[in-house]
């Protein structure tokens, strides 16, 4: 099946979207990540991914409320399906169990 | 509030390619986005930064996917239903569809031959390396008659022009308008080739590709001979290692092989098989050398962005200032040489056209067949349109917009195109052999990209053309008038199709007449009483042992007893075209001052005889007056122009000599019918001949050439027999005329069946659109012919305008075509009326097949019809 890795900008989205979990706009995923990486991020990139994490099937979405301040437009929310959660899972445990093979000596800086 | 949002134009930008899915949640950010810039940046740049954004979005995950899907699924679906509804259609109106067939098709090929045809002639002489710096020199000779102009040059005018003009960069002399038959021989291998004389810079100058040898170095030397490729396997029966191989030439000479050339293109108006040098032809030629005698080419190279006209001044007194005026009458100028193939005819000395003509009279032809063609077609797809109104309203109805509509007739009648143009290739490589043979090329149907371009440009204008009619007209009719049946403005249109009618058949009825006048005068001048008798005349070289006068005498005497053979003779002159002239005739009361040139005939004893030339007054040369190198004949446009009263025995001088005027001839054609009967002498020197005529009993041919080459041979052996005929030689003179006649001939009979073909369609359209009126004008009485009648009529009228448009047209381009032969037949009313009346009869026949059948349908038959 096409697509079922994570690229790093997406994974660094999904995050995102589950530290929001229930505001989980373009805009503030825009926002948060440019907060919490200090990169400066476009919003086409940001909706472009979560396009794709949806079609993947890792995140889902429906249309949520509208503002004045966003001239009557709603926004589309997403949120992990089980998919999601269990994809993160995987490259958090996968990025664990790298880390523990890590020999214990290039931490503490021998002969590199 | 309102100017605190973005540019409208960004947004519905956004809107436009935005999916509906993602606009409201992409819109909304970016509306939020510029929202909380504004209040940081200010209006501009948060205006720019959301364009900016927008712009981002421009990425194929954000586009109207699926809309964009099932459009393309539509599209398909439409061109599968269109070309079903073509197919069904040509199936349904098969006569309609074959008309189309036949006439784009074939009016397709006449245009991909011509366009074959014309390219090739645009390409002669074009492939010279330095074609755009490379000259001829030519000369304008001031003649009683007017300026003649010459490719003939003196011998010394390379070398000084060389000298003298900082411009040359390099000058040769060649003998390329004089390439004639020579023998050559290796051992007892003798072959007859064409040969010409160059100067040592000839390949230099000239592209022609050598194999073997330096460009520079191959004719250096004296006694060199280049060969072509073919006559390398022809003489030695291999192509490498001749060069230093030594080959004879004329049982004479003998010349060593320096190089080998690859055989001359198609493409070069030129055609050899092999060159000596000049610089050995000036050493046996004493008369070359001097300023007087004109005969050789002379070609220059000139340096890059030289002004023709400011060369052309310094060069104009070139002759008179080297002959001390003596040879005042002689202009040189220079002509680029790769124009000289196709602007070949100068009048007065002015450049008039030439072969071009014939290229824009063929393109016009194509251009003029392909309208005719296109216009066939639309006025039978407007009229095969009109059936299907009612598809247009029901499609309509159905929700079909206009551009599906016009989409729908344009794709039809290009498809269309297409068909034709298959069908037209295959009947161009069919036919394309005999083109070959009639416009004596070697054209290949050859798809490179110019010709592919060429041809799709053709399709998609036709198909554009004969389509855009009814796309554009029918797909804007109103669905509710169209579906009642109340079709008014159809008709109303008639007057479009009438004119383009008109034109078309304005166009063959010009055809016809130019093409009919082109076959009368060819046919007058190939059987016009030339005032010499040209049948069974057959010409022998004069070569080898026959070169000699008391040899040549004994053959000649010997060949009139061959059985087949009725006399025989030997002249300088081949009797087609001005051979070599001289001024140098002097007579009472002569005019210092006049220039007029006299051909100039060598002849054996009874040479006039053979040819059959009546004389006036006076008598021929004859053996027994013995040598009669002290007398002369003129003929009598001479004895006119000289104004001599009862000439024979008059004495006048000839190069200084006296010579008695023994005889007048009466005044014969020795060149083209488009020249005037010039002065001419006959003079009695069987040493100055050049050719062997022998006068052949009819219907003996065979034999008679059998007996000559089996005593030929053994007479003068090593010297392969060649021979031609007089009668050959003549039409070759009118070889272009006789090709362009052919030729119009056949693309003037495609234009009238294109035309009648569209007329036909027309004719069973407007039948059938009157079937009712025709069936209730029988109830009431009318007769089979009136109905006839009333249905031609139309017909009868756009034809009658048509001649009256083209009869005018035809008269001044085919008088002005008679004007150029000095000789022609005049042209009569009745071939005017004759071709006004074929072309209605035509046209009756064509409209009669299709109007008889409609008036004789039975009323009942077509009343019931809805």
């Amino acid at each position: 099946m096409k697509g079922t890795h994570l690229g790093e900008f997406e994974e660094l989205v999904i995050l995102t979207v589950a530290i929001l979990y229930d505001d989980a706009y373009g805009l503030a995923v825009t926002d948060e990540l440019e907060k919490r990486t200090g990169r400066n991020v476009t919003i086409s990139s940001v909706h472009k991914s979560l396009v794709r994490l949806e079609g993947k099937g890792y995140l889902k979405s429906h249309m949520g409320g509208a503002t004045e301040l966003r001239g009557g437009r709603k926004k589309r929310l997403y949120v992990l399906t089980q998919a999601g959660v269990k994809v993160v899972n995987q490259v958090k445990q996968l990025r664990n169990s790298m880390w523990d093979a890590v020999p214990k000596i290039v931490w503490e800086g021998g002969n590199i | 509030m309102k100017d605190s949002r973005p540019p409208e134009w960004a947004i519905r930008f956004l809107t436009w390619f935005c999916s509906q899915g993602l606009l409201d949640a992409v819109l909304g950010d970016l509306l939020e986005l510029h929202a909380r810039r504004r209040e940081k940046l200010g209006k501009r740049r948060s205006d720019w930064l959301f364009v900016w954004n927008v712009l981002l979005f421009l990425q194929p995950f954000a586009w109207k996917r699926n809309v964009k899907n099932s459009h393309k699924l539509n599209s398909i679906n439409m061109l599968r239903h269109n070309l079903l509804l073509a197919y069904r259609n040509f199936r349904r109106y098969k006569s309609s569809f074959f008309i189309n067939l036949t006439g784009l098709s074939t009016g397709l090929a006449c245009a991909i031959l011509i366009f074959l045809w014309v390219n090739d002639e645009l390409l002669i002489d074009q492939f010279h390396e330095n074609k755009n710096e490379l000259y001829q020199v030519m000369e304008n000779v001031d003649q009683a008659g007017g300026i003649i102009t010459r490719q003939t040059t003196a011998g010394p005018t390379a070398a000084a022009l060389l000298d003298e003009m900082p411009e040359v960069v390099s000058a040769v002399t060649a003998t390329t308008k004089r390439i004639t038959n020579y023998t050559l021989s290796v051992g007892t291998n003798n072959i007859k080739a064409k040969g010409l004389y160059a100067d040592a810079g000839y390949f230099n100058l000239f592209s022609y590709e050598l194999i073997e040898g330096g460009k520079n170095q191959v004719l250096s030397d004296k006694k060199a001979i280049v060969i072509s490729e073919s006559l390398a396997s022809r003489l030695f029966g291999a192509t490498n290692n001749v060069v230093g191989e030594v080959v004879e030439w004329q049982h004479d000479k003998q010349y060593r092989v320096s190089g080998v050339f690859k055989d001359i293109p198609s493409y070069s108006s030129v055609q050899f098989d092999f060159v000596l040098s000049f610089e050995g032809f000036r050493d046996d030629n004493e008369w070359v050398t001097n300023w007087y005698n004109t005969a050789p080419q002379t070609y220059l190279l000139l340096k890059k962005g030289t002004d023709i006209d400011r060369f052309n001044d310094k060069v104009r007194d070139l002759i008179r200032t080297k002959t001390d005026g003596r040879a005042a009458h002689r202009s040189p100028f220079i002509a680029r040489y790769s124009d000289t193939y196709l602007y070949n005819h100068y009048e007065n000395g002015i450049q008039a056209g030439g072969r071009i003509e014939y290229v824009k009279l063929f393109s016009i032809i194509a251009l003029f067949i392909l309208v005719i063609a296109c216009i066939n077609f639309m006025n039978l797809s407007t009229a095969r349109a009109s059936r299907r109104t009612k598809e247009v309203g029901i499609k309509k109805v159905m929700g079909a917009q206009r551009k599906a509509l016009v989409f729908q007739y344009l794709g039809e009648s290009t498809f269309m195109a297409f068909l034709s143009l298959i069908f037209a290739l295959v009947f161009v490589s069919i036919i394309l052999p005999q083109f070959n043979e009639i416009t004596e090329k070697q054209l290949v149907l050859n798809l490179n990209f110019t010709v592919a371009a060429f041809l799709i440009g053709i399709v998609l204008i036709t198909g554009g053309l004969a389509g855009s009619y009814p796309a554009l007209y029918l797909s804007g009719f109103n669905p509710n008038v169209v579906l009642r049946g109340k079709l008014t403005g159809l008709m109303g249109k008639l007057w479009a199709r009438k004119g383009l009618v008109v034109f078309q058949f304005t166009l063959s009825i010009i055809l016809i007449l130019s093409v009919w006048v082109v076959y009368s005068q060819i046919e007058f001048v190939q059987n016009k009483n030339l005032g010499y008798e040209k049948d069974n005349i057959l010409i022998l070289g004069k070569e080898g042992l026959l070169r000699e006068t008391e040899k040549l005498n004994t053959f000649l005497t010997e060949i009139r007893n061959l059985n087949g053979i009725i006399g025989a003779s030997s002249i300088g002159h081949d009797m087609t075209g001005h051979n070599g002239g001289t001024y140098g005739v002097g007579w009472p009361g002569k005019d210092p001052e006049n220039r007029t040139e006299f051909e100039n005939v060598a002849v054996n004893y009874a040479m006039t005889e053979i040819l059959g030339i009546e004389v006036m007054e006076g008598r021929t040369f004859s053996e027994e007056f013995g040598a009669e190198t002290e007398k002369i004949i003129f003929n009598e446009a001479a004895i006119e122009f000289m104004g001599l009263t009862d000439p024979i025995g008059k004495v006048i001088t000839l190069w200084g000599e006296d010579k008695e005027i023994i005889g007048v001839v009466k005044d014969f054609h020795f060149d083209s019918f488009h020249e005037e009967v010039k002065p001419l002498f006959i003079r009695f020197n069987p040493y100055a001949t050049h050719f062997i005529m022998a006068k052949i009993e009819a219907g003996k041919e065979k034999e008679a050439i059998d007996n000559l080459q089996r005593f030929y041979r053994s007479y003068n052996p090593g010297f392969p027999f060649g021979y031609r005929f007089l009668d050959e030689d003549y039409q070759e003179l009118y070889a272009a005329e006789q090709r362009v006649s052919t030729l119009s001939g056949y693309f003037a009979a495609l234009a009238i069946l294109i035309s009648c073909l569209g007329l036909f369609g027309l004719a069973a359209f407007t039948a059938e659109r009157r079937t009712r009126e025709i069936g209730i004008r029988k109830i009431l009485g009318s007769t089979e012919f009136q109905i006839v009648y009333l249905l031609s009529g139309d017909f009868t009228k756009m034809v009658l305008a048509a001649i009256f448009i083209a009869l005018p047209l035809s008269y001044f381009i085919t008088q002005q075509w008679l004007e150029s032969f000095a000789f022609h037949i005049d042209l009569r009313w009745w071939f005017f009326a004759a071709t006004a009346i074929l072309a209605l009869l035509i046209a009756w026949i064509t409209v009669g097949m299709q109007t008889v059948k409609a008036a004789k349908t039975n009323p009942v038959k077509c009343l019931k019809d809805e």
